[in-house]
């Protein structure tokens, strides 16, 4: 495993495997949250924020191409199968693509890039919330024939109204960027102090 | 029943190709967390939410199997009894949470039972031939084989915390999240290097061909799940073209 | 079969000792050679040169020459060395990469490509030599200790290696495991296998090495026959920081005499079963000397975690009760009191920095007080580190010192010694008869005789569940005591 050698080796491979399960299950648990509805929107906070310290791990483990974006494969498939919406999986590729060229624009080494990075990488949580604002009405009827009454699918609705759309965008990239500066802080305080970064 | 992902205790269940179990995952999780209702869907959405118990009372995972359906009846039973009982805030919370239970439900389960009926090698072998590449394939199957070790870990920091009396009642709960993520994630970190030094030794990445001892394949008994699958998919799909896209 | 010429290695992270200063060493085919020295001496890495770990998984500064079977390692990647050298390794736990016990045998054949036949065949030979054929197709999450190193054995063996190379293999195991890891060895050697054996313990290690080498300071300080190895007087051996070689010399030992008379402990009702099996633990009633030192031992699996775990109240399913000082404790009272060193200490360091870390124990925070129990564990100089970033004694000292700090009255410690040399042993022991100095009763889970002896004032043996009495260690109890090791 030369230093020259930029190609994802088995090591990076099992490493990234580690990362992805610490974030998926961070991820899910503050995903949770969403279980009840109000807190929906609260979701866009709370995931890029808990997410942030794997990732900045991740980022300082592996300092290659490819990380980032098979992460975002593997949790987007399983998020996708249950029950996400076929729209977490492309958004998370092309943000988690972005944010590889971010970091790679600053050699795998800059930490502000990787910040920035884990921010835009965040904006894929948005993908949850696709369903809600681009074919409301059929979003609509599908809570009614879900069978909750178009009582509660117009409170929703209107709970949600469009104009909250990039709003939503711009708190998973604010607080995917608080998040990564978190990460980073821990990083700092606990990883490095420790001699293990 | 949580703690044997991708177990490999002796099987003796219905034997499935791991790309069946797939597609089934697939099919179970989409269809039913989606929305679609009426015409066939009416037929199609029980049937999918029927198949986990079936599939784990065909592979023999009897408490699962009990668990499943003491669980879906009370969300579906719950559900019934909220929609015509209670008014106002606290009804539109319950109906929710029971609502998405019993949506999510089947495709936890379905998942579940992949993960507990199928070993490392059957997934790495099915991956291959799907001619999924080893960088997903291999981070994949390290996620499920650390699940586990994840709760073990948080287990044992748990118990630590306990001991030292450091719970949720300081009343600082961004500490509380510190101490225990911090201490799992620089376990993880080394487990993780024992982990590769251990499969790097034994030639994980090597570029030959891999083999494999399970003989996966389909056999006569995937033919009525694929084709249940595939049926259920067209019927979404359908339903979908008639309803100008759903709740997409 | 490997050759070493004047090989130095520096880890690139600092913070890791151990490295290499300009070792030579030969091991002929079919040569069995231990690696012996104290902790940081350089014989894992040594372990990891010949593996090929070095260069290509650990980053670090490497020269000299690597010759193994004939080819240059850095010239190799890892994979290729994978039917060349085999490794088994200290910890059961993390080293597989599956989860049942076939694929894990199967594991290495199939990243070599090997036909399914070959790795059918392979596992069944490897499973009769290992006498694993029962653990087939079984989950690892339920294996011991003992049977995980067995698989762990056998998937190395799959891989037909000419080298075998073991760190510290029998540092999670108990008696019985260990004895079975000296079988598997010596197959090994009577196939003509070349084996190299980095490890602490040497008892099990007799008549099967032909040579020794120890280092110090990553230096090759001595080169022996078994036999000069042996006729090595003991207190130069323990000079040299060696564990015993014989648990017979052992018998000569003198453990520190008993505290008497501070009156009881009595458990009761101490009895646990897991849904639907049988009790792993089963003591209705058990009487034990306050502010004793008392060794818990049996074999893995006679409920000695149980055993630590209820004691410190930690598990909300178990009901029995703890009398002390005439008030009756349940599990929210035992927390209290107990505190369990835990044999993976990292789980319970949680602070930036050593300082802190007793202070989060303490009832009211108090600097001066904190310091005073870090100079007594000579832990003054480090209190700015950040626990995780000290050696593993250290850890286990700072873990001590939160006890001391929450002013426990009974210490536990889970296998505070697997894995350690003679001198950090020792450390241990006084750490350990220091707190029962204080008035502590302390448990020591423990396999390591040594320390039995250098601590303990009782013994008590579990099996299936059940616990003998307290024993002590006077010299008849030694005596008793030890025959349950030998």
């Amino acid at each position: 495993m030369q230093k020259s050698d930029n190609r994802l080796t088995p090591k990076d491979l099992i490493n990234i495997g580690i990362f992805t399960a610490i974030y998926f299950v961070v991820a899910f648990a503050v995903a949770m949250i969403g279980y009840i509805p109000i807190f929906i929107p609260l979701q866009s906070m709370a995931v890029p924020l808990a997410g942030g310290i794997p990732m900045m791990l991740m980022l300082t483990k592996v300092r290659k191409f490819g990380a980032m974006l098979i992460l975002a494969v593997v949790v987007g498939a399983v998020y996708t199968v249950m029950g996400s919406g076929i729209w977490l999986l492309p958004i998370g590729i092309v943000s988690a693509l972005a944010a590889e060229f971010i970091v790679k624009s600053g050699k795998y080494q800059s930490a502000k890039k990787a910040v920035l990075a884990y921010g835009v990488f965040c904006l894929a949580v948005f993908g949850n919330y696709m369903p809600i604002f681009f074919s409301r009405d059929a979003y609509r009827s599908f809570v009614i024939e879900s069978g909750y009454g178009e009582e509660y699918a117009d409170a929703l609705i209107r709970y949600l109204p469009n104009w909250i759309a990039p709003v939503l965008v711009a708190a998973c990239f604010a607080f995917g960027i608080l998040g990564g500066l978190l990460g980073r802080a821990v990083l700092k305080k606990h990883f490095d102090r420790a001699g293990m970064a | 029943m949580t703690a044997e992902l991708l177990r490999g205790d002796a099987y003796q269940g219905l034997r499935l190709d791991p790309r069946t179990k797939m597609a089934m995952v697939f099919v179970v999780g989409i269809i039913l967390t989606a929305g679609g209702y009426g015409g066939l869907m009416t037929y199609v959405r029980p049937a999918l939410a029927f198949m986990p118990l079936l599939l784990l009372l065909l592979s023999k995972r009897w408490s699962a199997a009990a668990f499943y359906a003491a669980a879906f009846s009370a969300a579906y039973l719950g559900e019934i009894f909220l929609l015509s009982s209670t008014f106002g805030i606290l009804n539109f919370i319950l109906l929710a949470s029971v609502g998405l239970f019993a949506r999510f439900m089947p495709g936890l389960m379905m998942g579940y039972f992949l993960v507990s009926t199928t070993t490392v090698s059957d997934f790495m072998s099915a991956m291959r031939k799907m001619h999924v590449t080893e960088k997903l394939a291999i981070p994949l199957s390290v996620m499920f084989r650390f699940f586990p070790t994840v709760r073990e870990e948080y287990g044992a920091i748990g118990d630590a915390m306990r001991m030292r009396g450091v719970s949720l009642c300081g009343g600082k709960p961004l500490k509380m999240l510190e101490y225990r993520f911090v201490p799992m994630m620089m376990c993880s970190l080394k487990i993780g290097e024992e982990l590769s030094t251990a499969a790097l030794t034994r030639g994980l990445g090597s570029p030959a061909k891999r083999t494999n001892i399970c003989r996966i394949g389909f056999h006569a008994q995937d033919i009525p799940f694929l084709m249940l699958s595939a049926f259920c998919l067209a019927a979404y799909v359908r339903w979908l073209i008639a309803n100008g896209g759903g709740a997409w | 079969m490997i050759e070493l010429n004047d090989v130095s290695f520096a880890y690139q992270n600092a913070a890791k000792e151990g490295g290499l200063l300009g070792v030579s060493l030969r091991v002929r085919r079919g040569e069995c050679v231990l690696m012996c020295g104290e902790s940081g001496c350089g014989k894992t890495t040594l372990a990891r040169v010949v593996n090929g770990l070095i260069p290509h998984f650990y980053d670090g500064d490497l020269r000299g020459e690597i010759l193994v079977g004939g080819k240059s390692v850095s010239g190799l990647q890892l994979h290729d060395m994978a039917g060349l050298t085999g490794t088994v390794f200290q910890n059961p736990r993390s080293q597989f990469f599956n989860v049942d016990t076939t694929g894990e045998i199967a594991f290495g054949p199939e990243n070599l490509g090997l036909p399914e036949k070959e790795i059918l065949a392979r596992i069944d030979i490897a499973a009769r030599e290992m006498n694993v054929e029962h653990l087939l197709g079984r989950s690892i999450f339920k294996l011991s200790g003992g049977q995980k190193q067995k698989i762990a054995c056998a998937s190395v063996a799959a891989l037909h290696p000419e080298i075998y190379v073991l760190d510290e293999p029998s540092s999670n195991l108990d008696m019985a495991s260990v004895a079975d890891l000296r079988r598997h060895i010596a197959l090994w050697k009577s196939q003509g296998k070349t084996i190299v054996i980095a490890e602490h313990r040497l008892h099990y290690l007799r008549g099967l090495c032909d040579r020794a080498v120890y280092l110090r300071g990553g230096k090759i300080k001595g080169e022996y026959t078994w036999r000069e190895f042996e006729s090595i007087p003991a207190e130069e051996r323990s000079a040299m920081g060696l564990r015993a070689l014989s648990l017979d010399e052992l018998r000569e030992t003198r453990s520190p005499a008993s505290n008497q008379g501070r009156g009881t402990l009595e458990l009761s009702n101490f009895i646990y079963a897991y849904k639907r099996g049988h009790k792993t633990m089963d003591i209705p009633a058990l009487t034990l000397p306050k502010g004793g030192v008392i060794a818990v031992i049996g074999l893995n699996g006679a409920g000695k975690s149980t055993f630590a775990r209820c004691l410190c109240g930690l598990n909300k399913r178990f009901h029995g009760t703890l009398a002390l000082n005439g008030r009756t404790l349940g599990n929210a009272a035992r927390r209290k009191k107990c505190f369990m060193v835990m044999q993976d200490v990292n789980h319970q360091l949680f602070t930036e920095s050593v300082l802190d870390e007793i202070l989060l124990g303490m009832q009211r925070e108090n600097d001066a007080a904190a310091e005073n129990i870090l100079d007594s564990l000579h832990l003054l100089d480090i209190k700015e580190s950040h626990p995780m970033s000290l050696s593993g004694g250290e850890k286990q000292r700072v873990a001590i010192a939160t006890a001391i700090a929450s002013e426990r009255e009974i210490i536990v410690f889970d296998e505070p010694t697997s894995g350690l040399d003679l001198t950090h042993m020792r450390l241990v022991a006084e750490n350990i008869r220091r707190l029962g100095g204080m008035g502590k009763t302390v448990f020591v889970i423990t396999h390591d005789p040594e320390l039995i002896l250098s601590c303990c004032t009782h013994a008590v043996t579990l099996k299936d569940g059940a616990a003998s009495s307290a024993l002590p260690l006077d010299e008849n109890g030694r005596r008793e005591m030890l025959s349950f090791f030998i």
